[in-house]
């Protein structure tokens, strides 16, 4: 017995030793988030934000790096919705997205969608609905405090858990645009969940 | 979920458990879980547990703190993906353990909720131990795990987590029943290709029904590795 214990320590030592030896080669990530103080952010971004939603409370900033660079997110709560906006690196905005419910949209559009999921799904569910707002940054400034709609782009990203027609079953975000027509979609990768479930 | 959340509430501070003649001991439980995922989404995973005891306060007066390895246990599953987020599993156990080696078939049904910044595991477990010379042993489990990114909205490699979790276990062995918690505290940290390194204070009670009433708290450090 103790000769297996001390073999199943020297394996969980090498195994250690495996660990942080990984952690040094894994400095330069590829893709990550990370929480950022707002003087960190780009004083045109945070200007944006303010001019655009002026009851702002504090919204939460974000650095986001991709294989390409990296951006700003803001998230915050606004008149009872959660809000998120994106920025460039220079902090240009390049969207702003509110989650909404299904039921809120125009009949039509949500019949659009909804004809969508049932001729593609054998089942889902929808977790989270977003209407996105894109377009230049002082058209979209206009169209947040001053409701103008000119040089705007609607889409809504849906989260859903479905089964395809081929029994694929996934969790999806799929891309409809103001009509509620399909763009386009995408499987939401679900990160592993070993240490929580065994 | 708030008759639960009053259930352990009061498991964990009955009057018992403030009693000077409780069995208590603590010490150091190293663990190490091996995941593959296969083609068609399922899981084998494969996991060692060592618990090594460093103060007892059932030894005799001056050598309450002692090292001795308590037990090591090994154990398997086979996981079918239901989905996304769902999955159920069936498993093998044996423990190494002076004078009282045994083994165990576990059945688990697990379910992960994804909230915006949070991720809710649900286990349910039932599982038989069998033991020389004793009655067979049934269990049910419930285990409810929060796991919390520190650094940003979501964990992404090299940023640290933490972990809250509540376990009650329910068990029946010869018509006696018995009530076990396992509360679990743990700060982690997901490394480069789905490896994660967490270190956890587990406090567990049990014999709140029968004689025996017991505390053990462990500091583990455990090692996942997901491929």
């Amino acid at each position: 017995m103790k000769i297996i214990t001390n073999r199943l320590w020297q394996v969980f030592l090498l195994v250690c030793c495996f660990v942080i030896s990984t952690e040094i080669q894994a400095q330069d990530k590829i893709e990550k988030e990370e929480s950022i103080r707002e003087r960190e952010v780009p004083h045109i971004a945070t200007e944006w934000i303010y001019d655009a939603f002026e009851k702002i409370r504090k919204p939460k900033w974000y650095k986001e790096f991709s294989e390409v660079g990296y951006s700003f997110e803001a998230k915050f709560r606004y008149k009872n919705s959660f809000h998120s906006v994106e920025f460039d690196s220079l902090g240009l905005v390049q969207d702003v997205e509110i989650e909404i419910e299904l039921k809120s949209l125009s009949t039509e559009i949500q019949s659009q969608i909804l004809t969508y999921l049932n001729e593609n799904y054998r089942d889902f569910k929808v977790n989270k609905l977003q209407i996105q707002y894109s377009g230049a940054s002082d058209d979209l400034e206009d169209f947040f405090d001053e409701d103008a709609k000119d040089g705007i782009l609607i889409n809504f990203e849906m989260e859903f858990s479905g089964t395809d027609l081929s029994g694929d079953s996934r969790i999806w975000e799929g891309t409809f645009d103001q009509n509620g027509c399909f763009l386009g979609k995408r499987i939401v990768i679900v990160r592993e969940m070993d240490n929580i479930i065994f | 979920m708030k008759r639960l959340a009053i259930v352990v509430v009061f498991l964990l501070f009955s009057t018992r458990c403030l009693g000077q003649s409780q069995v208590f001991y603590t010490g150091f439980f190293p663990e190490a879980s091996f995941t593959k995922k296969l083609k068609n989404e399922d899981r084998i995973n494969f996991k060692i547990e060592n618990q090594n005891i460093f103060f007892d306060n059932r030894n005799p007066e001056g050598t309450n703190a002692k090292y001795t390895h308590y037990r090591t246990d090994i154990m398997a599953f086979y996981d079918w993906r239901l989905n996304a987020t769902k999955s159920v599993a069936l498993g093998v156990f044996h423990r190494f353990q002076d004078g009282s080696n045994r083994n165990r078939i576990i059945q688990q049904f697990a379910l992960v909720q994804r909230q915006r910044n949070l991720r809710i595991s649900h286990r349910f477990r039932t599982d038989q131990t069998f033991t020389k010379d004793e009655k067979v042993e049934l269990r049910f489990r419930y285990r409810l795990a929060l796991e919390l990114p520190l650094n940003g909205a979501s964990i992404d490699p090299g940023e640290n987590y933490l972990v809250l979790s509540n376990e009650p276990i329910f068990s029946l062995q010869a018509q006696e029943f018995e009530i076990e918690n396992r509360l679990i505290f743990t700060v982690g940290k997901l490394y480069k290709n789905n490896q994660k390194l967490e270190w956890s204070l587990d406090y567990r009670t049990d014999g709140f029904i029968q004689e025996g009433f017991r505390t053990r708290l462990w500091l583990r450090l455990g090692y996942f590795y997901s491929f």
